[in-house]
């Protein structure tokens, strides 16, 4: 017996390793034997596709025009202004800032731009085009503070609060004499940290902290008086390594943006978008955003309920049949899927199956929800057949009906009533977890919530009637599947 | 008896992992006999019973049905042996998911193949014989002990077998409900069915079987006619079992 164990311990183990080689592999071979023909690929197809994170205005923010949700801000009039010069269309893919590099890296976008600073870190796995735009660099800084802290020096010893992977966070920890350094995703949080004095100062660049003072006047801002190298601190655009054609193509037309002062007219043009857009900051205006958010959580959840409880019966009939390999499979595929996180997974559909095969990021983010599901749908189904007597099995063989059948018509739904309170709890959980697609843009209801968030100015609001809607979501849910649960009752 | 041995048992043997269970038996069913299997508990009445339809597949020796080897039967033949040799359980083992009518009418559509329509006809005709057929629409919970396990000679009769095998179909029963059911075992008996009833009612045994095999540890210790085996049995195991249920 103990034999037996470890030969199908060794089996998943080998089928574990030979996904993560095949994987692993397929990428080196890529960039090995690839010629620079990014300009020529961007060209033949007529567009060229910039990734961003429009949460940072105003270089890239998201505002509603004529009802349609929009990516605007200086960076998207630039580009604007590159692909018009290459001759091609601008194409535009929402992410979270951590995925943006990500996404030139494995070709999902030709360009990143997202007020980048090309530090000589990044400049190792991407390629970098000439600085943009040179903000400078600035703090925030509660309005109550500004008799206490008038400048940099004033901040030693206290806690300052940045972007995770940023120049502004590198700079606080290196400059600033016993500072604490708090690292966060979003400005947007940070923000709200400052306010409710969790940090005393927040390094963010200049355009950025005087957006954040016109439309918050509970804030202020002093300048950095950081001494800096400008070809590390400012905005540069990002290309996937061996991308000469293409990056030599865009710096021409940034000097050209630089030559007639464009930039300035751009920021100008961003202002305006953000004055319209925090006219009115009440919820209510934004209940589109929402809306939409629901809409695309409530899709996700839908079609990976369906797609996992289906997977996830396939692997549990693989378990139960005699033939070891598909038995092997599916404990390999459960123990592999339980065994890593969802984000990673989300993560590596999108971007890692990329590679061979280019999803868009909704699909993607379905197609990782559900394999994650159908993983624990597996285990829940499992347990269900097990909990059916045996004497069931029994009679039914002693009816001379076939192995599919009893599991059809007698297993599986007996087997479907005891496991309904665990299956219901799958799916209330699954409308929760679809939430972390946004970090590869889709456009769900936690995506939606960081871009009201960023547009507001507001902190806590928009997650409070994020949570609401949550609630009722889940809620709605539990009350549907509990009404299914009576009326399975009924039928004992 | 006439024709040949429906069911022959050749040097039966079956252990679970180092348990034996069944050491020996040998035994024949000719068809139309009634054949009652009586024994202390735990003497393998239940085991011999589920190796004689290929539920326990067993150790050693042979179980032939007309004269074939059950144990070489290709999935097919096993299908064919159960339809032909309904089973009846302890525990009844209705189908909780399914009315009773579903309950008779599930093996007749999926393995006779038989159209929705005849298979109703004769589900509502079983349970009408076995006084049920107010029942059909109801879903086992709600039926008695002696209900549901006459619901369930029912859906064994629904695939028309020539044998049924009963396995202490009274032993879950209320005592008030064990005579509804001796009943219609008694019916089928008297029909020609052929029948293997592993029991505790002593009475229903010498009153309905043509033959009573009385097993302990693993083997079958005599074989006899009813009254024989219980006005004078020989083996003095025999004489102490039934000694003990006479006297309880």
């Amino acid at each position: 017996m103990k034999v037996k164990g470890r030969n199908v311990l060794l089996t998943i183990m080998t089928l574990c390793l030979s996904l993560l080689f095949l994987f692993t592999v397929q990428p080196a071979h890529h960039t090995a034997y690839a010629a620079d023909d990014s300009l020529q690929k961007i060209k033949d197809r007529g567009s060229i596709i910039m990734a961003t994170s429009p949460d940072y205005p105003p270089y890239e923010f998201q505002v509603s025009k004529n009802g349609k949700s929009q990516v605007v801000g200086m960076d998207v009039d630039i580009m604007r202004q590159v692909a018009k010069d290459l001759g091609v269309k601008l194409v535009i893919k929402s992410m979270s800032y951590d995925s943006v590099l990500v996404a030139v890296e494995t070709g999902k976008a030709d360009v990143a731009m997202s007020g980048i600073n090309p530090t000589a870190k990044r400049r190792q796995s991407v390629d970098f085009s000439k600085i943009y735009y040179n903000g400078g660099q600035s703090f925030l800084i509660n309005k109550t503070d500004v008799g206490k802290y008038k400048d940099k020096a004033a901040l030693a010893h206290k806690k300052i609060g940045a972007q995770t992977g940023t120049l502004q966070y590198n700079l606080a920890k290196t400059k600033i004499p016993g500072a604490t350094v708090k690292g966060m995703d979003k400005n947007t949080d940070l923000v709200l940290a400052l306010k409710t004095h969790k940090i005393d100062a927040l390094g963010i660049e200049t355009p950025s902290a005087e957006a954040y003072v016109k439309n918050d006047h509970d804030l202020a801002m002093i300048k950095s008086g950081y001494k800096l190298n400008k070809n590390e601190t400012g905005s540069a655009m990002a290309f996937k390594k061996g991308s000469g054609t293409l990056a030599a193509a865009v710096n021409k037309s940034i000097d050209k943006i630089k030559a007639k002062h464009l930039t300035t007219q751009y920021l100008a043009s961003a202002g305006k978008y953000m004055k319209v857009n925090t006219n009115n900051t009440s919820m209510v205006h934004y209940w589109t955003y929402f809306a939409k958010g629901i809409e695309y959580t409530l899709l996700i959840s839908a079609i990976s309920v369906i797609f996992g409880v289906l997977l996830g019966t396939i692997l549990a009939l693989m378990r139960f049949s005699k033939s070891k390999v598909l038995k092997a499979i599916s404990v390999a595929y459960v123990e592999f899927v339980r065994g890593t996180p969802l984000m990673v997974q989300v993560m590596f559909v999108y971007f890692g199956v990329g590679i061979i095969v280019n999803l868009p990021a909704l699909l993607s983010g379905i197609i990782a929800v559900s394999l994650n599901s159908g993983a624990y749908v597996e285990e829940i189904i499992r347990g269900g057949i097990n909990s059916v007597d045996k004497g069931q099995t029994e009679a039914s063989a002693s009816l001379g009906l076939a192995k599919g059948d009893t599991m059809r018509f007698i297993i599986l739904p007996q087997a479907l009533k005891n496991i309904w309170p665990a299956l219901g709890n799958e799916f209330v959980s699954l409308v929760k977890e679809s939430s972390i697609v946004s970090i590869i843009g889709v456009t769900d209801l936690i995506y939606q919530l960081n871009i009201v968030r960023a547009d507001t100015y507001r902190g806590v609001m928009p997650v409070f009637v994020a949570m609401c809607i949550y609630f009722v979501m889940t809620f709605i849910l539990t009350r549907i599947l509990n009404y299914f649960e009576g009326r399975m009752k009924h039928a004992r | 008896m006439q024709d040949k041995p429906l069911v022959e048992v050749k040097k039966l043997q079956k252990n679970y992992g180092d348990t034996e269970v069944l050491k020996e038996i040998d035994g024949t069913v000719m068809p139309g006999q009634v054949i009652c299997v009586i024994g202390p508990s735990g003497s393998g009445k239940s085991t011999f019973l589920r190796c004689l339809n290929m539920l326990e597949t067993p150790t050693a020796g042979q179980v032939l049905f007309e004269g074939k080897d059950t144990q070489k039967f290709s999935e097919e033949e096993l299908t064919t042996l159960r339809e032909r040799m309904g089973m009846v359980f302890q525990s009844f083992n209705l189908f909780p998911n399914l009315t009773v009518l579903d309950n008779l009418k599930l093996a007749p559509i999926r393995v006779k193949k038989m159209s929705d329509k005849d298979a109703e006809e004769k589900a509502m005709g079983l349970l009408k014989r076995v006084g049920l057929e107010e029942k059909a629409n109801v879903y086992p919970n709600s039926l008695s002990g002696g209900q549901a396990q006459r619901v369930a000679i029912a859906r064994a009769l629904a695939m028309d077998p020539e044998m049924l095998l009963f396995d202490e179909p009274t032993s879950a029963l209320d005592p008030e409900m064990v005579g509804e059911v001796l009943a219609v075992m008694k019916e089928l008996a008297e029909d020609g069915m052929t029948m293997v009833v592993v029991t505790h009612e002593m009475g229903f045994a010498r009153e309905v079987a043509n033959e009573v095999w009385f097993m302990a540890d693993g083997y079958i210790l005599e074989k006899n006619k009813p009254n024989e085996m219980f006005e004078h049995p020989q083996n003095p195991r025999t004489k102490d079992f039934i000694s003990k249920i006479i006297n309880s």
